[in-house]
Order: structure tokens, then sequence, then C-alpha cells
């Protein structure tokens, strides 16, 4: 057997003594001095900051380029969009508030243009391609798909229907399509974060204003518009898309109700949806065998319908207009979402039209926007155009009106369209002339509009209103050829106004401004540049100084260890996970795996040095080194057991909720054991903070204020634990909030008063017990007392500080948390603890930037572990409004912050504690207590790493985001998952600060004092 | 087969046995064709295969691969002197159920389901494991921690017998590490359940294991143990 060759512990090999230290920090500040020019404090604190805020910038200037947050017009058009724009109005204020038969009739009255029918069936047939009805490039559809719809082809063919190909905008999935027809406005994913708790369309739209005229409203099909439309339908039967292996009962629902509702004829609107032909396609794709049929099956109920209700000689008196609309396409495989031809390819199909289209051509090569649906409808039936509509009328369908009320439409969606870019656009001017009748000389002055685009603007519309106004004047008197010019020149104007206006709406809501997007990217690809350059930097002078401290090993050049490389690699895989969708939504996965990696390496390296015997070691100067090697190991293994089962707790993610797990089965024991749980696992986070604190044995009567003042704040909370029966009840009750204030306010007064309190009290007692007894954790570290006694305080005092803030921490949790959670923080609260005894104990066997790593990792597994997920969905909202007696949106948003990021908050706050258990003084401090150096070998680490961690993961997801803008689940998993990632960097900030702040206060206090003492020892003299 | 052929193991001084590189490939060869053999026998004696019936399909490949690890590694036995062919077998033995604790520690820690119904498959994929990993070793070293010290904690092989026993545990290991990835996936394939991946994965780097240790034979084998004869 050879011998051992030198072993990548062999650094930890350093006979060490108090000479040797004396030496060599002598040495190393030498060294240090000559590579401390490349990083002071001063230089490292500006350069963060400056990071911070560069990424803060490129954060702002992303979001608002990706999530453009598109200026909804509130409330709904009433009467006054049947009057100009250009003029103030009086008297509209109560009209819409008239009764619906009423309103009707001004609308009736005031539109000009008579509604051409009684009743509208929406067919929406989800997923067709128009390409299978109308045909594609001028062509007709193939032959399959001609017999496939032999009765709408043929009304097609006789010019009894007109077809249109709709481009759909992406995201090309159902709700927000159905949103997009129904308001004419595309919206942005930031409403939908907004008001992730309702689903209800709030905007203005053409359902709610046939509500607001009355209708009745009829609903059968995809539950979706249940969702979107509450309340509205007086009769439904909503069918989930959420088996899509089922194409036949799907549509068989919707169909059986359709004969009763033709034979009745007490509604105005009847809305069928149906999902079979998705369904189809997701199964099999465009050509999969069931599609022919199921095309069948669809031209039968065109049939059935068309047969019923529109045969002219059927019901005179109420006019029938069937539309059938797809809400989007399908790619060849079936699949739709994105923005390809092929998926935003969707059909607006109106069948019982007055007028005869002339040639099957101009019956199907059509092209419109999806959006264009809503304002052609609200004419149709004479309603008003929806506030936000960015869509133009469809010519064809108007054939029947005259051309008086053909230019009185495209006015009315013109003024629609300026009153949408006015709120846009300020510059375009409102005049305020009053409006008697039609005196367009007026509003051609309006000329006098700000800015470019403004302008362009106003000059198409007032040409516009010029020709038609002029036309108008002159019907009647001349001869009827120069009026047909004149016509035609007023529709040209018209229709040049409202397509550009038009497109320069929905191109403000959908298009990502590029150079922005790149602007965001680089500026914080920049900020992380900068943190992984301090990073490495401070790394090299750690190195350095420990191998001027340790100079008999590590000739060679730099070793990576396994952990750092292990860190640096998980780093690479979470972050290229992060762009498989399902990765995201199962990431508890993810970390849970990565960070029980981690320890089960830290494992491996306990279990050497337990098994490497009593090797001279740099921690060998306290006795029983194989206990604390042995302890080493075991606190290891309870991280990872704990870490177990925290993951088990709580299933998690999206696909796979349904599984067992620990909180179903608790739940399923009753809301007893529940209470049982969570009041044994706060009486075990108390006395475990009272323990810590206990064992430090120095400073007796204010360590004894503060552990009462914590122990009040613990048994409110307990109090408050008792007093709600269950979390239903814990959000009303005057009591329980009054309890949940008092707490706020006693942890608060605890946290203050220990961190201010602290350094003051910790010199004074240190100053006069040098060296008495040690507190558990923290005989870990004292190397020796002999390098500088300061430095010994300032560690009491941090463990102090420390202490306060994670066990406020932890009962604010336990406030606020489900009671479900008491375990899930008790266990981190563990977990954060051995890694603490284990770092202490293990020296500088890691390095200091993969413990930190290893704590920043423990927090996001602990976050998931708390029953968060990448959805917004997990979001505790009640929880929020605990100890709140009056709304308000600015506190329940923090409880909120605080409640979602609880375990990454707590354990930057344990950072605190971690300082204190670290000696790594000797690597920086000489005996005249530099601040900045006492400083940087402080905080440096602690705040460094959590910021070039999350700098690392904020700016390769915001890339990722970016390549998967046209991704199918772009809306629905990584935007929210986007979101997390924000508010993860805020925990990161908040917690920085935090750390950093106490640590620069506790060195301040402590040079303050050292100096006023030397000062008051030399002045007797 | 074929351990009478490769049984006549040359000791060195120290006591340590002397691997030529054509025992390590033959040792390899005949473990990968025990493994081969086993998936066979599995597939069309008992028409099960990991997919349809993983728990038995595990049970079928380790009782089959475990006479073949333990026999040959046994063979390869430190100090054969003082230690018999039946003791070394029997340690390989006692390393197995031990192996299979650890194994089974590691994977459930790192997220495998414990329950009743994986409770089968967790124990049959942790007694292969401990096959790959913890046997050989076992039947080679006994008790002997210098040694599991270096092979284990500091992953310092040293010799032809360290590579052979050393690189496809590792192998073996990290394969797993690996195979468990695609399982969150939602591809809703069926050998995404535990531990079907994982065991394909653990096989898959055991396999690259031994060929790896092939090559650091011929690269380092001679070399090496000149080395040690100092």
């Amino acid at each position: 057997m050879p011998s051992p060759r030198p072993t990548p512990i062999s650094p930890l090999l350093c006979p060490l003594s108090a000479s040797c230290l004396e030496a060599t920090t002598l040495v190393g500040r030498a060294a240090s001095s000559a590579s401390m020019s490349s990083l002071t404090c001063a230089k490292l604190m500006a350069w963060t900051i400056v990071a911070i805020l560069l990424q803060i910038l490129g954060i702002s200037l992303f979001v608002f380029g990706f999530f453009p947050v598109k200026p909804a017009l509130s409330g709904a058009s009433g009467p006054e969009s049947f009057r100009s724009p250009m003029c103030h109005s009086v008297e509209e204020r109560d009209e819409r508030n008239l009764p619906p038969q009423q309103l009707r009739s001004l609308y009736q009255d005031t539109s000009g243009i008579p509604p051409s029918f009684d009743q509208l069936i929406l067919m929406v047939v989800d997923g067709l391609p128009a390409e299978f009805v109308l045909g594609k490039d001028d062509q007709p559809p193939t032959k399959a798909m001609m017999e496939a719809m032999p009765y709408t082809q043929s009304l097609l063919s006789n010019g009894m229907a007109v077809g249109y190909h709709a481009k759909a905008a992406p995201p090309t999935v159902t709700m927000p399509r159905l949103k997009a027809m129904v308001s004419g406005a595309i919206g942005g994913f930031l409403d939908v974060a907004f008001n992730f708790n309702t689903q209800a369309l709030l905007d203005d739209n053409i359902l709610g204003q046939f509500y607001d005229i009355g209708w009745e409203m009829v609903m059968h099909g995809d539950e979706t518009w249940l969702k979107l439309f509450p309340g509205l339908f007086t009769r439904y039967d909503g069918v989930s898309s959420f088996y899509v292996k089922d194409t036949v009962e799907v549509d068989y629902n919707v169909s059986r109700h359709l004969e009763t509702e033709l034979n009745a004829d007490n509604w105005n609107l009847l809305i069928l949806h149906y999902l079979g032909l998705d369904h189809v396609g997701h199964i099999g794709g465009r050509s999969s065998n069931l599609m022919i049929p199921k095309l069948k099956e669809m031209d039968e109920i065109v049939k059935m319908i068309h047969m019923n209700k529109m045969l002219p000689e059927h019901n005179p008196h109420r006019q029938t207009l069937l539309v059938v609309v797809s809400d989007h396409g399908m790619t060849e495989n079936g699949n739709h979402g994105g923005s390809s031809y092929e998926e935003t390819d969707s059909l607006a199909l109106f069948i019982g039209l007055r007028s005869k289209i002339l040639t099957y051509a101009s019956a199907t090569q059509n092209a419109a926007s999806q959006v264009d649906m809503a304002s052609t409808l609200a004419l149709l039936f004479g309603v008003p155009i929806p506030k936000n509509n960015v869509g133009v009328l469809m010519p064809e369908v108007f054939g029947s009106l005259t051309d008086d009320q053909w230019l009185r439409a495209l006015e009315l969606n013109s003024w629609q369209l300026l009153r949408l870019l006015q709120a846009q656009l300020p510059g375009l001017s409102q005049q305020s002339s009053p409006c008697n009748g039609s005196s367009y000389e007026q509003s051609s002055e309006i000329s006098e509009c700000v800015g470019q685009v403004e302008q362009k603007f106003c000059h198409f519309f007032s040409k516009a209103a010029v020709l038609h106004s002029s036309w108008k004047s002159k019907k009647g008197q001349t001869v009827r050829s120069i009026n047909g010019d004149d016509f035609r020149n007023a529709v040209k104007a018209y229709d040049e106004f409202l397509r550009i206006a038009s497109e320069w709406l929905s191109r403000r809501a959908t298009d990502k401004p590029l150079n922005l997007l790149a602007s965001g990217v680089a500026t914080m690809f920049g900020s992380s540049m900068i943190l992984l350059r301090l990073l490495f930097l401070l790394c090299k002078q750690v190195y350095f100084a420990e191998k001027q401290c340790l100079p008999n090993v590590n000739k060679c050049s730099y070793k990576w260890d396994l952990d750092e490389s292990f860190v640096l690699g998980a780093i690479l895989i979470v972050v290229l996970s992060m762009g498989s969708s399902s990765m995201v939504e199962e990431e508890q996965y993810v970390w849970h795996f990565v960070t029980s990696t981690l320890y089960l390496i830290f494992l491996r390296k306990a279990i050497q040095s337990v098994l490497a015997g009593p090797a001279p070691f740099l921690l060998n100067v306290f006795n029983g080194q194989n206990c604390s090697n042995y302890s080493r190991a075991s606190s290891v293994i309870l991280v990872l057991i704990c870490g177990r089962i925290l993951r088990g707790w709580h299933q998690g993610g999206v696909n796979w909720t349904h599984l067992p797990d620990i909180s179903k089965w608790l739940e399923q024991a009753g809301s007893h054991s529940i209470k049982f749980v969570q009041i044994a696992s706060a009486l075990a986070i108390i006395s475990l903070w009272s323990f810590l604190l206990y064992s430090l044995r120095l400073k007796r009567g204010f360590i004894l204020v503060v552990q009462t003042m914590f122990l009040i704040s613990g048994l409110l909370v307990m109090l408050h634990i008792m007093q709600c029966q269950d979390h239903m009840f814990a959000i009303s009750g005057y009591n329980a909030t009054s309890i949940a204030q008092i707490v706020y306010a006693s942890l608060g007064a605890t946290v203050i008063i220990t961190a201010v309190a602290s350094p003051w009290v910790m010199y004074d007692s240190m100053s006069k017990t040098q060296s008495s007894g040690k507190p558990c954790l923290v005989t870990y570290l004292s190397i020796d007392n002999q390098i500088g006694s300061t430095l010994f305080e300032l560690r009491y005092s941090s463990y102090l500080i420390g202490w306060a803030y994670t066990a406020s921490w932890c009962l604010l949790q336990l406030l606020l948390q489900q009671p479900i959670n008491a375990v899930p923080i008790l266990l981190i609260f563990v977990q954060i603890l051995s890694s603490l005894v284990y770092f202490s104990a293990a020296g500088i066997q890691h390095k200091l930037w993969v413990e930190v790593a290893a704590l920043y990792f423990l927090g996001m597994a602990g976050h998931f572990g708390l029953g968060n997920s990448n959805t917004l969905a997990t979001i505790d909202v009640a929880a929020a409004f605990i100890g709140l007696s009056s709304h308000s949106t600015l506190f329940a948003g923090i409880l909120m912050f605080l409640i979602t990021l609880a375990s990454p908050l707590l354990l930057l706050l344990s950072m605190v504690m971690y300082i204190s258990m670290k000696d790594l003084k000797y690597l920086f401090v000489s005996q005249d207590e530099d601040m900045g150096r006492l400083l940087l070998s402080t905080i440096a680490f602690p705040s460094l790493v959590p910021l070039s961690l999350n700098s690392i993961m904020l700016t390769t997801f915001t890339v990722i985001l970016l390549l998967m803008r046209n991704h199918l689940f772009v809306w629905s998993v990584f935007s929210p998952k986007y979101l997390y990632v924000c508010a993860i960097t805020a925990s990161v900030y908040a917690g920085v600060i935090v750390v950093a702040a106490t640590g620069i206060y506790v060195c301040l206090i402590f040079a303050f004092l050292k100096r006023n003492s030397n000062a008051s020892i030399r002045n007797p003299r | 087969m074929s351990p009478a052929k490769t049984g006549k193991a040359k000791i060195a001084r120290n006591g340590e046995v002397v691997v030529s590189f054509k025992d390590a490939f033959l040792v390899h060869m005949v473990c990968g064709l025990g493994l081969a053999v086993a998936f066979w026998f599995a597939h069309n004696v008992y028409a099960v295969n990991l997919v349809s019936d993983p728990a038995q399909t595990l049970n079928l490949i380790w009782v089959i691969e475990c006479p073949i690890v333990v026999i040959l590694y046994s063979l390869f036995r430190w100090n054969p002197d003082q230690c018999s062919f039946l003791k070394a077998a029997m340690r390989g033995l006692l390393g197995l159920p031990a192996g299979a604790i650890l194994n089974t520690f590691g994977a459930v820690v790192l997220g495998a389901p414990v329950g009743s119904q994986y409770m089968k498959r967790t124990v049959n994929w942790s007694i292969l494991m401990s096959l790959f990993t913890v046997v050989p070793a076992a039947s080679v070293f006994g008790t002997s921690w210098k040694d599991w010290h270096r092979l284990f904690a500091y992953s310092k092989p040293t010799g032809v017998l360290d590579y052979m026993i050393c690189i496809p545990a590792h192998g073996a290991a990290i394969g797993a590490w690996f195979g468990a990835w695609p399982m969150p996936l939602d591809w809703e394939r069926p050998w995404q359940e535990w531990p079907i991946c994982v065991t394909y994965g653990a096989v898959a780097g055991y396999l690259a294991g031994m060929v790896v240790s092939l090559g650091f034979t011929v690269i380092y084998g001679g070399r090496q143990q000149h080395v040690k004869g100092d």
C-alpha cells in the first residue's frame, strides 16, 4: 500500500500555532497590501451598489419591454360613442344607467344604423384552421375538406355566407383569443398577473354591451366562457377541456342542447363552443383520421342551424345571424400557442347575411384580423363598439347597408379608434367645441396636433371627415355619378385612417420593442459580470491570503475541489433546466436534488476527515477533535433528512400535485392533528431558540431581557394559534387581529432593541470578562483569543443579532404561514442550525463562497418545501390580511411577499449568524483592526455570493424568456416564473441590505468604542 | 466460466494481488456479459422488463449478477494468504445488504419515493447498486478502512485493482444521478417511473466506468505497479 499522496485536504494539514499565525498575518498583511489595491472595502461596496442599480435598471427595462402595460380604458362605451369625440358632450352621464329597453331604443335612435339582426348564434369551433373551410393562397380547400363540409361549401358558393381568414394574435390559446374576439383588444400579460385571483373579463366587451341592452344569453360548451363571464348567461352547460383524449363526449354535451335551444326562442345570443376538433388535433394532428368525421359533424350542426333558423320563410320577424368562428388554428401536429401561420389562421364565417355575395372567390378570399369581430358584431347588432377595440369593420358583412349607413358605420368605428388613440397619445388635441349636428368644418381644424404620429392621425382623420361631410352636403343636390365618386373617396379615406390606426394600436399591444429588451438584457448581463468579477477578485484574495498563512501547501496552481465544481455545475444545470417548461413547473425537484447532492458531497468531505484520524488539523486547537468530526457528519445527515421530509411535505409542482404527501395526509387526519403538530413545532422552535440564547453565557441581564421579550412574542403567537380554530377564521375576528398586531410590534421591538444595543452591551461585557465561558456554538470558532479581543466581541454581538433576526423571523412565519407549514419552518430552521454547526466546524475545508452558496440553495429548496410553486396559484392571498384591521394594499402586498419568500429571506437573515460562526479574520485582519478589512472579511462573502448567484439566475432566465417568447407556455409557465425570479431578486436585495447594514453597524460601533477606550487608557497617562 | 481461467492471481510483496490487463479485461467483460445475460433472461424467460415490472426484473438481474461479481472479485482478494476465498466471498455477501442500506439512504435523501408500493423496487434497486458499488470493494478489501477511505472518500485509486473497483462504482453512482434527471419531465413515458431510468443510467454509467477503468489500466497500469514496488 503506497503512502497517501498529497490530497485535497492537505491545505488543512497546517500545524498552527499562535506564533505561526502571528507571523503569517504579518506576511499576509504585506502581501495583501500589495494585492489589496485590487479590492478594498470601499471599492467593493461601490461596485456592488453600481451592479445592483444596473440590475434594477435592467429588470425594469426588460419588464416594460416584455410585458407592455396596455393602456386600457376602464369602463364601457355608452351612447357617447355615437357622438363625435371632438366635442365634449354634456348630458351623457346618466345615460348608461338607463334600463335595458330604453338604452336599446336610445342606441337605435342615435346610431343611425338599424340593427340588421335580432339573434346571434356564435358557434366557436376550437382550433379549426380557416384553411379547412376557405382554402389557402386563393386556392379552394382540398377535395377531402370540400367533401367533409358539403353544406357549408354550398352556402359559400351560393353567396349566402362570407368567410374570413381572421388572423389571431399570439398566444394562440383559447382564453386570450376569446377575450380578443369579444373585446376587440389584444391583452398583455401583466393584466393577467395583476388580477390573478379573478379570471373574469372586466374590460368592455360586446357580451357586456348585449347584457346592458337586456339580451338573454345562453352558452353551451367550453367552460372558459363561464370563467370569463360569471353570471352573464341565463342557461349554460360548461364542458371541461381537461380530458384531451375525449373527442366525442365534449361535443355531444353541446349538441344535445341544440334542438331545444333552437325551438325555444327566448334567447338573443346562443354561444356553442365545440372543443372536439381541437382535441382531435392534439391527438392526431391535422391529418388525423378523426378529422374528416369531426368536420362532417360540424357541418351537420351548421346545416341544422341554418335549416331551422335562417331559411327566410321561417320567421320574418326575428332575423338570425350564424357566425362560425375558431379561436385559433393548429400546426401540422395539432399543437397551438405560437405565432406561425398555421396557428394564427383562424376562421370567421358569417352565415345568413342579407346581401348576396357574388362569387365564390369573394366569399372565401377575405382577410381580416380576429379582433375585427368585436366591432363588426357590435355595429351589426346596434350596440356601441367596445372601448378598447383595435379592430376595424369587415366590409363584406355590411353589404346590405346603404351608402349613408356604411359611411356612418365607418365613422363610428373611426370615432372609437380616435378615442383610444387620444387616450394613448395625449398630443391628439381634444377640441372642446360644442357639437351641434355635424359641423365637420370644425373638425378639420384639429390639425393643430403636436408630434409626428399625432399629426399623421389627425391628417387622415380630418381628411376622411371632410370628405364624409362634403358627401353629405352634396347628397341630393348633385347628380349621382359625382356622388358615387365622392362616396368612394370618403370610404377610401376612412379605410385608410382605420387601417393605420388599427395597425398602430395593435402593434403597441403585441410588439416587443427589441432595443428595449436587448438593452435590458445587456444591462443585466453587465451587472452580473461586475458581481462575478468582484466575487472572483475576492476569492483570489482569500486564496492568496490563505496561501500566505499556510505556505507549505498547495504549491501548484489553484485546485478545484469537488464541492466547488459541483456548485458551479449545479448552477449551470439549474439554469439550463429552466429552458424546459416541465422543469420550470417541477422546479422543486431540481432544487431538492441539487441541494441534497451538495450536502452528500459535504457528507463525503466530513467522512474524509472522520477517517483521516487525528491529523494535525487547523482546527485541532480545541479538544475533542474527533468528536467534532462525528458531529459534523451527523449534522450533515440531519440536514439531508430534514430536506427529504421537507420535500415530501408538499407534493408541489403542477403535474403530480395529486400524489400523496405528508400535508394531505395530515389534512385527512383532521384539523386537530394539524393543530397539534403546529403547536408542537411552535414549542420546539421557541425552546430551541431559547436554548441557543441561554447557552450564550454572558451578560446575563441583557440576554434575559431579550429572552423575555422573545418569550412574550412566542406566547402571543401560541395564543394566536390557539385562538384560530381553523384558518378560515383567522382572517376575521377582532381578537386574533389585535393579537397579531401585538406580535408584529413585539417582534419588531425585540429585533430593533437587540440589533441596536447588543454591540454596546457586548463590548462592555467582553472587556470585563475576557475569557470566560464560551457559547456552545461559538466554541467551535475560538481559534485564538489573542487575535484581537474585539473580534471576539464582534462575533458575539453579531451572533446575538443574527439570533434575534432569525428567531423573530421564525415566529413571524409561524404566525403568518398556514398551520400545515409550521413543521416545514421548524425543519428549515433545523437545517440552518445544523449547516451552521457543520460550517463552523469545517474551518477552511470549504471555500467560503461554497458555504454561502449552500445556504442559498437551502433557501431555494425550502422555498418549494413550503408549498410554493412557479404558478401564481400557490400564493397565499388570504394570509396576507392577518393582523390588518383595514384593507391596505401596501401592507397586504408586503405581507404576501414575506409569506411567499419566507425561506430565502430566512436563509439570508441567518447569514448574520453565519458571520459570527465563521472565523476568517486571520486572513485579513492585522492587529490595528482596519475597519475596511474587518468589513471585507465579515460581510463581503455573505452579501456578494447571493447577489452573484441570483444575478446569474436572473440574467439567464431573462434570456430564456426572450427565447421562449413564442413558446406555447410563455404566458402560463415562463412569465409567472419570471415574476417569481423578480420577487426572489427583491428578496435577495432585502436580505443582503439587512446583512450588510448589520455588519457595517456593528463594525462601526466597535471601532468607535475601541478608539474611545484606547483614548481613555492613554489619556490618564 | 472464466473465473477458473483468471484465477491465477499473482501476489506482490506487500500482499496486494497484481492484476494484469488481461485479467481486468476478463473480469469486466464477464460482469458486463452477466448483466446482458440477466437482461436477456428476464426478457425471454420471465417475459418481464424494467418497464413492465421493475421490481421483478431488478430482482432477477441482481440474483444473476451477484454470484458473478462476488466470485470474480473474491479471486482478487487482498492478502490471499491470510484470507481464504470463502471468507472473501462471505465478506462480499455481507457487503450486499450493507451497501443496499447505504444506497437506499442516498436514493431516498435525493428524493426517491417512499411508500409501500415503491418498497420492493427501492430494495431491489439498491441491492443492484450495492453490487455495482460496495460488493467488489467488500470482497477485495474486507474491513480495511484505509482502502475504503482511499477509494470512496478520496476517489484516489492506485493500481489496476483499484481502478477495477473504484471507477465502475463511481460510474454507476454518477450514471444513476444523471439518470434521475428525466423523471420530472412531462413526457408521460412509462420509463420515467422510479427506478427505471435511474437503473438505465446506473447500468450505462457502470459500463462506461468499466471502459474507463480498462483505459486507465492500459495507460497507467504498468507504471503504477512499478511505483508501488518501491
